[in-house]
């Protein structure tokens, strides 16, 4: 019975994962590569079915948050602590909560204050991180979001408040706080600036519910933008780039006190490809992660192959392979030398 | 009363030379001639920012000794008008010379070129020659190079966030993992053929040439282990950004390194921690004044420009801190101090200038010519 199922001809399913699409999607919902079971897991199984899992997973929201916190740069010191804060992933998983909760429950942390501090400071960042006015262009809407900052009541983008958190209540209901999340969130996923009739539809169903904002991002993941976004490179950032070499070289994601430092060192540097190389060679020479012994490797092309699919997510060319095949077999080649030439090359770095 | 304008004529000369011949192929070239002269070959340009009022600077006797000093012996702009765009944009309109509004919490580079892009491309300087020691975190590495086309990446400076990078916990990381191996010269030979093997150029911007790269990943496993990282108070942050700046100056000699401060901002919610915060960077900044004077090759050839990017309101807010927003002249025009082997001594000038002019005017004393800023050079700054 068994044996009669292998015999039949299976349908390639729609969208099927390749090394590629799934390290840049795993990339884009979790913050981080494939590990090594879900590699063999889901390749050439249907997109669709990937997305869904994931946006199900308070994991893909744990990385959406974290890049929201990023975005409002509650980092460091003024990453939010509280419990309120910490609940969002469970919740947003689960469909308990919108975005636009979510969001304002961020802004309602006393991070978003202590980092924002003072009226015009705070009515600025808001003004700018949540409604993405300029508020040199919208100078009236500063003061009138001041006074209400101070206690006095106004007329703050068409809504009556006379409270600091009346301003953010008004902030996350506007109109434009739908577009500027629709639009950065594009951007980032997509890399791409969104139409803008496709834009004023995702907006208008955000507007109406933002439990819409799961389905607006599962169509993103699945439409022909998502391919072009898998086929154009772009540096990662060091947060990302931190989560990747840990599960790639560790099998392990990094602590979060391990992420958070690396990422601060690395972010401290307008050029961190020479702090990224120091650090993947700590790593890989620290005797932690599982290489062969050179001797273990008689055949090299299937090894360093599969170095190029999980690292890289794709095969290797034939001159490629040819080269580094050559390479190999001087004894003075260690396998750690592989891995490090991989993941110092400038393709490591972008995703 | 006001010293002798020299530097008006001689700009008045280069400006009718300028002029003569703005027709002619390399109008830069001209504008250079009369540079070459000149003993600076070094700039210090320290963005004392955060928001600094000249009321706790040089309006209260003995907060500033150092910068008091510099003023003495060079030439101080008691009006240098700024624009309330954030810390963010505003120390960014520094280094661009282009006043332009930036969001406070804005990630992303800026559209126009930098000084740092105008030196390292006139100059042909490499990235070991522009270096930027910041204490703000992410935010301040896109001070580093703007969008550009004709700029960017490749002329870019390199960032060095102090307490980003040298604090005990990194160290710690470090530490724990133990040190890599060191690469035969063989080894090096074959990682550096299978690296060159690999077909795919990746996205990474190229700031650093391989050479470069690797000074900059030598000095940064020195610097971790050389004190900086253990450095503690009110100002950390700050003063791990002045004693970087201070390291940098002494092992690579950079034509620029440009300093950010930040931790004034404290005083939104603390006013005598903010008057703390000056203090200390005043002192800090004392060191690293010191420390080039006492190198016999930086002494006589390198130039301080210290400038906050705007200073703060009037008024106490009701936390008895200070914000930065109420359009008053201590908010909008601050102090800058200029000291150099090629500036008058002892100058004030009380007319009315513009914080960005502090650009061009690095850009010209270092043989450069900021082509896309709309400032002007500092008047009455040369001997």
């Amino acid at each position: 019975m068994a044996r009669a199922q292998d015999d039949v001809t299976q349908a390639q399913p729609a969208r099927a994962l390749d090394a590629a699409s799934l390290r840049a999607a795993t990339l884009d919902l979790y913050g981080r590569p494939p590990f090594e079971s879900e590699r063999l897991r889901w390749t050439g199984v249907a997109r669709h079915e990937f997305v869904d899992q994931a946006l199900g997973s308070p994991e893909c929201w744990r990385h959406w948050l974290e890049e929201q916190l990023f975005y409002f740069l509650l980092i460091d010191n003024f990453r939010p602590e509280s419990s309120r804060v910490e609940a969002l992933p469970e919740l947003l998983a689960q469909g308990k909560l919108d975005v636009r909760d979510a969001i304002h429950r961020i802004a309602l942390s006393p991070s978003f204050d202590q980092r924002n501090p003072g009226a015009d400071t705070f009515v600025t960042v808001v003004m700018e991180q949540l409604n993405g006015l300029r508020v040199q262009k919208n100078p009236r809407e500063l003061e009138v979001g001041k006074a209400i900052y101070d206690g006095r009541a106004g007329t703050f983008l068409g809504r009556t408040g006379s409270s600091q958190s009346d301003i953010l209540s008004i902030a996350v209901a506007d109109r434009s706080f739908a577009e500027t999340l629709i639009e950065r969130e594009y951007r980032r996923i997509l890399r791409a600036e969104p139409e803008r009739k496709a834009l004023a539809d995702w907006v208008r169903r955000l507007q109406r519910d933002a439990f819409e904002f799961r389905g607006i991002v599962r169509e993103w993941l699945l439409a022909p933008a998502w391919d072009a976004r898998v086929a154009s490179k772009r540096e990662a950032p060091n947060r990302l780039w931190v989560r990747a070499l840990y599960v790639d070289l560790l099998g392990r994601l990094p602590s979060d006190e391990e992420a958070r430092r690396l990422r601060s060192a690395l972010d401290g540097l307008s050029d961190a490809a020479p702090l990224r190389s120091v650090f993947a060679r700590v790593l890989i020479d620290s005797g932690q992660v599982a290489l062969p012994e050179r001797d273990a490797i008689p055949e090299p092309s299937g090894w360093i192959a599969e170095r190029f699919r999980s690292l890289l997510g794709r095969e290797p060319s034939a001159r490629e392979l040819e080269s580094f095949v050559s390479t190999f077999r001087d004894a003075e080649c260690r396998p750690q030398t592989v891995l490090y030439a991989i993941v110092t090359h400038p393709e490591y770095q972008s995703y | 009363m006001n010293q002798p304008n020299a530097f008006d004529r001689r700009e008045f000369l280069i400006g009718t030379a300028a002029g003569s011949l703005a027709l002619a192929s390399d109008a830069r070239a001209t504008l250079r001639v009369p540079f070459q002269a000149r003993r600076t070959q070094h700039v210090v340009l320290v963005a004392f920012a955060g928001g600094v009022r000249t009321r706790e600077t040089f309006g209260a006797a003995g907060n500033v000794p150092t910068l008091e000093a510099m003023a003495k012996e060079g030439v101080l702009y008691k009006r240098a008008k700024s624009s309330n765009l954030g810390h963010f944009g505003a120390a960014l309109s520094i280094f661009t010379g282009v006043s332009e509004a930036r969001g406070i919490r804005e990630n992303a580079r800026g559209e126009d070129p930098t000084l740092f892009e105008y030196l390292r491309r006139d100059l042909a300087l490499p990235a070991s020659q522009v270096w930027i020691s910041t204490s703000g975190g992410a935010q301040q590495t896109n001070y580093s190079y703007g969008l550009h086309p004709d700029y960017g990446a490749r002329f870019g400076a390199n960032t060095v966030d102090g307490d980003g990078l040298f604090n005990a916990e990194f160290k710690s990381i470090l530490d724990a993992w133990g040190k890599p191996k060191a690469l035969s010269n063989k080894e090096q030979e074959l990682l550096a053929k299978l690296r060159a093997a690999i077909e795919s150029r990746g996205a990474a911007a190229s700031l650093n040439s391989p050479e470069s790269a690797a000074q900059v990943e030598k000095y940064i496993l020195e610097e971790l282990t050389s004190g900086t990282a253990d450095i503690r108070g009110a100002n950390a942050a700050d003063a791990k950004a002045l004693r970087v700046a201070r390291n940098l100056l002494v092992v690579f000699k950079p034509k620029l390194v440009a300093v950010v401060l930040q931790q004034a901002d404290i005083a939104h919610g603390s006013y005598n921690g903010y008057v703390e915060v000056i203090r200390q960077n005043d002192a800090a900044l004392g060191e690293l004044w010191k420390a080039v004077k006492g190198d016999a090759e930086l002494r006589d050839s390198t130039a301080f420009v210290v400038v906050p990017e705007f200073g703060r309101d009037a008024d106490l807010n009701s936390r008895r801190g200070l914000d930065h927003g109420d359009g008053s002249n201590d908010l909008e025009y601050v102090t800058a101090t200029c000291w150099g082997p090629d500036f008058a001594r002892g100058r004030i000038v009380e007319d009315d200038v513009q914080v960005v002019d502090v650009c061009p005017t690095v850009c010209e004393l270092l043989g450069a010519r900021a082509a896309k800023s709309r400032a002007k050079r500092l008047p009455r700054l040369l001997a």
